[in-house]
């Protein structure tokens, strides 16, 4: 039995690509993008050439800006500024480390010994971003202030003499120096750690830390070869959120710290809204671009994880 | 209910390719108007595509799709009077059963919906699930929302993609025969994907077998089975023993062929090769069922009429109904036997020498220059 | 020895709470010096309970004003990054189109970049074209920098969505136009909803970019900011505290809201 149609009368063939309605169809994607896209080129894209083209100008506020090529502007505010731009890597890599520290722990509670109480915690960890973070930040005045419980607490235990030895506290007070902008830091961004490593934590198989056990694996070992290298994109992705606006964070350097703990943020806010020196301004912006560009490069390289960009 | 004309679908020179790939060649196919028709293939042989392209959700790189005299092939899916029962059934899950089987009507601005839905709602047996959500219905309940959000529409065709493919097996032969029941009652043309032969012949009257974008053949369930024109046909459509062989002569209506060294008979028209002359190589094939399996001993016994070959049991599993052996032979290193056990021959265990014998009616012929393993298990199970 | 015992089987608990407390605490000291009654201009030691601020909220200058303003400009902000960023996920997740690829990465850009860079250059913009920076400047500024966080929400949630729902609905005669309406929109609404809370919530909440961007017009975290110079009043604390009840409260009452209907299920 054969089925072979004789087609009935002329039957055109049909040209589908070119007809009216692909044709509108083609456009649909175009039209959804543009006026978002466009929002993006205008406010995104512009003022960062805009930008770029700034930070090689000379002149003044008075007299106007002219592009004059002057590159110097940047090995000028390498130079005067290099200080802070190692406070800020160093600050922010510190941070991201506690956060993974501290995070951690939590993620995975959430994620495999919470039961029922799962999604009370994770409001719980969601909970402080609805108070302003200025507002919080500022309540580590109170908490870290001297003589207050936490700092006499560090005190009595010989801690504070320890973290003196290295640079990381001056004398009796937590407070106005690196130690508290640090945990100022880890502080703000620690949900930003937590989230991440939460969802990749709770896609693991429960079955497949039995499976490890089952197959002589002691708890430490089944998380150091299942448990951790599964949550690999969680940490990565974690380290990321962290890592990235703590480099370019002013708020606690200004809020916690004094002029001695300043990060290159600090020098680009004043530089641009008190010293009004556009040019330097847009030149440290640039160089804190590239600084975090190469580091987080170096970073996904050796993490192996390439699928997050 | 409507079982008006136009319910013929007409495929001419269709074909799909995205990019370099081509999912479908240029393809000419009639399904006739009320018939039950199955596009059987493995997974990525065309079949889903074939489908789609009849309901508009996929556009054709060449030919027409015509519904009776009507030539659809430009017009969108919104506008063409077919409906798809959907793979994973793609119930809104945001509605409930009731708006679920009222959305076609909706649509088409059917003023009130109420008498139909209940009535569509009672034809599949769900008449007191109308405010439930999707997701609180079983498999089997949801396929049924499925097809009656599709045949409420009164559509001259009904397409189902794979529509059974989510239920268990017990749930999905009884699903089998409520959807023939169905295309009974109301006499609308289905057109069926699956990749299980065994629903395809179950349900449809028409087979197409489709094969790498092809269809390799089409037919009555049965016709295909029992005159396979390819070996993909032979091995995907149930089981086969494909023997390679050689015409040494004819006889009456009868072409003979050496194997091995034995001799076997096939009648000439069941012969699909390219040639069959003397000295053409073809392939000898033979259902397993087919088979009867003699002990050595009894070899006296066996009618002169009949093809035999001489063997030894390699293997024998018994699975109820029947016992299923390979049987190692010279011309054929596993031959497949299914026996019915209805009196069992105690003798029959592995090692033991057997002469095979059928009825040579049996046979059938396919061209030597195909591959001998097309459309085997390994396909099949990848779905 | 069952106490070390216990504390070794529990060790990761005791820092999940530990780190959780860590979290916590801030906001239960924000919520405690709502009730403080400092001597000085700061409000940075426990002095007396008073609940004056609690009852006269908006005792401080300008600052209600502020919290108005913030209120105001992350209403708009959310209402545009939303549709702006919606569109954008639609077209990223149910098209291809040639560019698709440059798209994301202009998408995935304003996250990966620090604020601080983005805020200046932004600025820097605006200073050049001579537009006065205000609340225009403050509300293109935020819509430009939630409008991937938007794109990055809905995104994900079409993606999840099953194609075969929309083409359901084509199938069963719905025109384009009303397969978006009927089926894509009410499919999507979890993942824009949860985009513009978003979206809110970092307009709201924002202070470096806004710095930048809004010259002498003062937001809410523009007022404390300047409050932690000139000395901070303690109807700051309560506001905090106010914000952070309410959606604590709103969170609670959609999950019980919400186990509620599952029950029911």
């Amino acid at each position: 039995m054969t089925a072979v149609a004789q087609a009935p009368a002329p039957v055109k063939p049909a040209d589908p690509e070119r007809s009216p309605a692909a044709r509108r169809r083609r456009r649909v994607p175009y039209l959804l993008l543009f006026p978002g896209l466009a929002w993006l080129l205008i406010f995104f894209v512009a003022p960062m050439i805009y930008q770029a083209s700034t930070s090689v100008q000379t002149g003044s506020l008075e007299k106007g800006f002219k592009v004059t090529w002057h590159f110097a502007t940047y090995t000028d505010a390498l130079t005067e500024y290099y200080p802070h731009f190692l406070r800020s890597v160093l600050y922010a890599g510190s941070a991201t480390a506690l956060c993974l520290l501290i995070g951690y722990p939590l993620a995975y509670t959430i994620a495999f010994r919470a039961g029922r109480w799962r999604n009370v915690l994770l409001v719980l960890v969601i909970a402080p971003f609805f108070t302003s973070f200025l507002i919080r930040t500022l309540a580590w005045k109170t908490i870290l202030s001297d003589g207050g419980p936490v700092v006499s607490g560090l005190d009595t235990l010989g801690l504070l003499d320890l973290t003196s030895s290295i640079g990381l506290t001056e004398g009796h007070r937590v407070l106005a120096t690196p130690l508290a902008v640090v945990c100022g830091l880890t502080y703000n961004f620690l949900p930003f750690m937590i989230l991440p490593l939460y969802t990749s934590l709770e896609r693991i198989d429960p079955r497949l830390h039995e499976a490890s056990g089952d197959l002589y694996a002691k708890p430490l070992t089944t998380f150091r070869k299942v448990t951790f290298p599964l949550s690999m994109p969680g940490v990565v992705a974690g380290t990321l959120l962290t890592f990235i606006p703590a480099t370019g964070d002013y708020i606690n350097a200004e809020l916690l710290g004094t002029t001695n703990q300043k990060m290159v943020g600090n020098v680009i806010q004043s530089q641009f809204l008190r010293v009004l020196d556009y040019p330097t301004a847009a030149a440290l912006s640039f160089i804190l671009m590239a600084v975090i560009l190469v580091m987080v490069t170096l970073y996904i390289r050796k993490a192996g994880t390439e699928e997050l960009v | 209910m409507n079982a008006s004309s136009g319910g013929e679908v007409r495929l001419t020179g269709i074909s799909k390719t995205y990019g370099s790939f081509t999912a479908v060649h240029p393809l000419d196919l009639t399904v006739p108007q009320g018939s039950f028709f199955a596009l059987l293939g493995a997974s990525g042989c065309g079949k889903t595509t074939t489908l789609r392209m009849i309901a508009g959700l996929e556009r054709p790189t060449s030919g027409t799709v015509l519904l009776g005299d009507k030539e659809v092939t430009g017009l969108p899916p919104y506008k063409r009077p077919v409906n798809t029962v959907f793979q994973n059934y793609a119930l809104f899950p945001h509605l409930d059963i009731y708006e679920n089987v009222a959305f076609g009507l909706r649509r088409r601005g059917v003023k009130s919906v109420k008498k139909q839905v209940d009535e569509m709602l009672e034809l599949v047996q769900l008449g007191g699930f109308a405010r439930r959500k999707p997701q609180q219905l079983s498999g089997g309940q949801q396929q049924r929302v499925a097809v009656a959000r599709a045949l409420i529409n009164h559509p001259q065709v009904l397409l189902l993609d794979e529509p059974l493919g989510a239920l268990d097996l017990k749930l999905r032969r009884q699903m089998q025969l409520e959807l023939k029941r169905i295309q009974t009652e109301v006499g609308i043309t289905f057109v069926h994907v699956t990749h299980d032969q065994e629903e395809a012949m179950t349900m449809a009257d028409t087979v197409a077998v489709m094969n790498a974008g092809r269809v390799e053949q089409l037919g009555a369930p049965a016709d295909l089975y029992e005159n396979p024109a390819s070996t993909f046909v032979a091995n995907f459509l149930g089981q086969s023993n494909l023997i390679e062989a050689e015409i040494t002569g004819k006889s009456g209506g009868d072409l003979l062929l050496k194997v091995g060294d034995g001799r076997l008979a096939l009648p000439a028209e069941r012969c699909s090769a390219r040639s069959t002359e003397v000295g053409t190589r073809v392939l000898a094939g033979v259902r397993p069922e087919k088979i009867t399996l003699a002990h050595a001993d009894d070899t006296d016994a066996i009618d002169d009429g009949r093809n035999r070959m001489n063997g030894t049991i390699v293997d024998s599993s018994f699975i109820g109904v029947s016992t299923q052996y390979v049987v190692s032979t010279p011309a054929c290193p596993e031959l497949a036997v299914f026996e019915q056990n209805v009196e069992r021959d105690h003798r029959l265990i592995p090692g033991a020498p057997v002469v095979l014998h059928w009825n040579p009616a049996h046979t059938f012929g396919l061209d030597a220059g195909q591959d001998i393993e097309a459309g085997t298990a390994d396909l099949e199970a990848d779905q | 020895m069952p106490v070390v015992n216990w504390i070794r089987r529990h060790l990761v608990v005791i820092a999940g709470a530990l780190a959780l407390a860590y979290l916590i605490l801030p906001n239960v000291v924000v919520m405690v010096f709502s009730f403080n009654n400092p001597t000085g201009r700061f409000n940075y030691e426990w002095q007396a309970f008073s609940t004056d601020a609690w009852t006269n909220p908006c005792g401080v200058a300008d600052m209600c004003d502020s919290l108005s303003l913030s209120l105001q400009i992350a209403v708009y902000a959310t209402v545009g990054a939303t549709v702006l960023g919606a569109m954008i996920a639609f077209a990223l997740a149910r098209y291809r189109f040639r560019g698709k690829g440059a798209t994301n990465m202009l998408i995935f850009l304003p996250m990966a970049m620090p604020e601080v860079v983005m805020a200046a250059s932004l600025g820097t913009l605006f200073l050049n074209m001579r537009i006065p920076f205000g609340f225009w400047t403050i509300l293109i500024a935020h819509i430009m920098f939630c409008l991937s966080f938007v794109v990055t929400a809905v995104k994900a949630r079409v993606m999840s969505m099953d194609p075969r729902l929309e083409q359901a609905a084509q199938d069963l005669y719905a025109t384009p136009a009303q397969t978006f309406f009927r089926v894509t929109l009410p499919l999507a609404a979890p993942g824009i909803a949860s985009g513009a809370l978003l979206a809110f919530a970092l307009s709201f909440d924002d202070f470096i970019i806004t710095n930048f961007n809004a010259g002498s017009t003062v937001t809410f975290p523009m007022f404390v900011w300047g409050s932690a110079q000139r000395g901070t009043p303690v109807q700051i604390n309560v506001i905090g505290t106010a914000m952070f009840v309410v959606a604590v409260l709103c969170v609670l009452v959609g999950q019980v809201l919400g186990s509620k209907r599952k029950a029911r299920a």
